[in-house]
């Protein structure tokens, strides 16, 4: 490195510390007299400060802060003094002062630009990472689509913009949005033209975001601001929501024109939230319709509440699987006869499989066996309609059930009791016997003809018929947790109903499989007790009891 | 105790015998998350060529069989029976004999039905090649 024209040699006292070298030293330095004037100058330091030269006083020739540096270094004593930090043009300078002799400073400079630069992108990415991570969490603990859109603008207004939109799909011609100028969420739900806000249109289409710099602030209309939002839009960035598949919505970002614009990095970074927030929301938007579906199927598909019909005592009770499709495939109907001397029909059954598909099943198969219920005294002709019903070429979902038809006559219920495929129901009669209803036949919905044996059963007061699906013997628990309940326990529990009341029965069954269950998953458990009373009062004539038989 | 991984864990074992049929050996449980593995895997047998003439289905791994996996020894045997090949279910474990009878279904796997026996529902009055009836063991 050569000598900087205009620097003169260094004096005496420095020559004797630093040595010759110090002209070429790779960093910046000045030497500063008493009275704050320059009186050394090296290469690197001429470069960076031109206005700097011996003689010069040091204010004309650095910046303030390196001037206020100094001041306090002459006062204080250069070597306790720390180092000053402050920029210069594009750089960062850290300025260490050592003490020359006669009161002369010397200022070594370093550059600390690229060491700035990095912390401030590793503060900024850290920083990015956090709120990524708070989005999410945030974004992915409510299933509702409404809370979703608030997270999403709440969020995206504190940390990313003044003020944040999301405008959802249209319902129908109107479009839901959810608006936010960093304090309470507005809701609202208007018909909007999309094309009003540039690149918005295109956005919810899940097209990439237009620059920010090509949409006109002042273009935006009144609906894309927040209540709360003062001062004109300095600058607006538009980016879609990508969903599953569908986009999930568009987020408009909004500065005041005092603020910054968005610059490159931070339009990229609100796609990166965008992607968040749109795969949130369309989960959401996912579930929050399946559970409608779901519900609108349940309020068809629950079990119905059973009571008394025709001086016979019906009691039903039914325990879906925990799984998240909580329409299971059991289900159980009671269709009571026109008229008292006339033939009740109860059906339970069990549809092969779980979720929308089973569900879907069942309906068709309560659905048809209503409409059957006129042909209901031949069980074999009713299974053989319903089967041809439920033929499908595409698969072999099948489902198996069990039909009573029930009628009592003086104390007694005559039921005739039909399997098609299913576990045959257990009677128990007054002295604790178990015995198993002498029925079997095939499931029903896919082979091309079906066959049945109907077994006549006969109950005298007290005695109770159990239908069941096997949830019930299947299910797994006990004390190892993984031994079916089984038709054993069943029977057992079953032996001491005999006198019950068919709610005690089905209660008392529920009970001791829940029991065993414990915490395990389960499938669907269904049960169904008809029971003959054991005994009728004459005074009981409500209507809904049979008070003209006396047990 | 440690059990052989293989067994723990469902799988099928696919292979042809030198007369020309197919063989699947089912291990585990065919239930609703393999049962559809079940059904894929013989008709990918059943489509080879030449076809098979015959697939047996080795049950005797088989260590649990809910109602989909039933779904899937149906949908087998609808396959076999529309490609006129005769299917035998081998070496059933008593939980899938236990099954077949309370549905009334084990009459499609026995030996001599073939899977050329499917009853025609448009004659009623032919009841001869219809099912028997299913009885209680």
């Amino acid at each position: 490195m050569t000598r900087v024209e205009g620097s003169s040699p260094p004096g005496q006292e420095l020559l004797s510390s630093v040595g010759a070298a110090w002209t070429r030293a790779p960093y910046p330095s000045l030497v500063v007299d008493t009275a704050g004037a320059l009186v050394e100058v090296n290469a690197q330091a001429a470069r960076l400060f031109p206005a700097a030269g011996k003689g010069v006083p040091l204010a004309r020739a650095v910046p303030d802060w390196l001037v206020e540096g100094h001041r306090r270094a002459a006062v204080g004593g250069a070597d306790a003094a720390g180092p000053v930090r402050g920029r210069h043009e594009q750089w960062t300078l850290e300025a260490h002062a050592t003490s020359g002799a006669d009161g002369q400073v010397v200022w070594w400079l370093v550059d600390d630009t690229h060491r700035e630069l990095a912390e401030t992108a590793l503060r900024n990415e850290q920083e990015r990472t956090r709120f990524l991570a708070e989005a999410s969490s945030r974004l992915l603990a409510s299933l509702n689509t409404e809370r979703c859109m608030e997270v999403a603008v709440e969020l995206a207004s504190q940390y990313l913009a003044d003020a944040a939109v999301l405008v959802a799909p249209a319902a129908g011609r109107r479009h839901p949005l959810s608006l936010c100028a960093g304090g309470e969420v507005e809701h609202r739900t208007l018909r909007i033209d999309p094309a009003d806000v540039p690149g918005l249109k295109e956005a919810l289409q899940g097209f990439p975001p237009v620059p920010s710099r090509w949409i006109d602030p002042s273009a935006l209309p009144e609906w894309a601001l927040p209540d709360g939002f003062t001062g004109p839009v300095g600058s607006v960035v538009v980016t879609p929501l990508p969903g599953h598949g569908v986009p999930a919505g568009a987020l408009i970002l909004l500065r005041r024109s005092d603020q910054a614009a968005f610059d490159a990095s931070e339009e990229l970074f609100a796609r990166v939230f965008a992607a968040r927030a749109g795969a949130a929301l369309s989960a959401a938007r996912l579930y929050m319709e399946q559970s409608s579906i779901t519900a609108t199927l349940m309020e068809d598909l629950l079990p119905p509440l059973l009571r008394r019909v025709h001086g016979v005592e019906f009691a039903g009770g039914y325990r879906a699987a925990q799984d998240t499709e909580r329409v299971g495939g059991d289900f159980y109907d009671v269709h009571p006869g026109a008229a008292p001397g006339e033939k009740t029909l109860a059906v339970l059954g069990d549809v092969c499989g779980k979720g929308l598909e089973a569900a879907v099943l069942t309906g068709r198969i309560r659905g048809t066996l209503q409409a059957l219920l006129p042909l209901a005294g031949d069980h074999q002709h009713l299974l053989r309609l319903l089967n041809g019903t439920l033929l499908n070429s595409r698969h072999t979902r099948f489902a198996t059930l069990v039909l009573a038809s029930v009628v009592r006559q003086e104390n007694t219920a005559h039921l005739s009791l039909t399997s098609a495929g299913h576990p045959p129901p257990l009677i128990v009669r007054q002295d604790g016997a178990v015995e198993e209803a002498r029925t079997s036949g095939t499931l029903i919905g896919v082979l091309p003809d079906v066959r049945s044996v109907t077994a006549e059963v006969d109950l005298r007061p007290g005695e109770t018929c159990l239908l069941y699906t096997d949830g019930v013997t299947e299910a797994r628990g006990g004390p190892l947790g993984d031994v079916m309940f089984g038709d054993a326990r069943l029977r057992d529990a079953l032996a001491e109903c005999a006198g019950m009341p068919a709610e005690a029965v089905v209660e008392r069954i529920h009970m001791l499989v829940a029991e065993w269950i414990g915490d395990n998953r389960h499938d669907d458990i269904a049960v169904m007790a008809i029971t003959a009373p054991r005994t009728t009062h004459l005074t009981a004539v409500d209507g809904h009891t049979a008070g003209r038989y006396t047990a | 105790m440690n059990t052989a991984p293989d067994d723990s864990v469902f799988h099928l074992d696919t292979a042809h015998d030198a007369s020309g049929d197919a063989h699947i050996r089912i291990t585990g449980d065919l239930d609703w998350d393999s049962a559809d593995d079940l059904a894929e895997a013989a008709r990918t047998l059943l489509c080879a060529d030449p076809a098979p003439r015959r697939l047996h289905l080795d049950c005797a791994r088989l260590t649990l069989c809910d109602s989909l996996g039933l779904a899937s020894l149906l949908m087998v045997h609808r396959t076999c029976a529309e490609a006129g090949v005769s299917l035998h279910l081998d070496n059933r474990p008593a939980l899938l004999r236990r099954l077949l009878d309370l549905t009334g279904t084990a009459f499609l796997f026995d030996d001599d039905a073939t899977g050329a026996e499917v009853p025609d529902t448009s004659g009623e009055a032919a009841a001869p090649p219809s099912p028997p009836p299913p009885s209680r063991a």
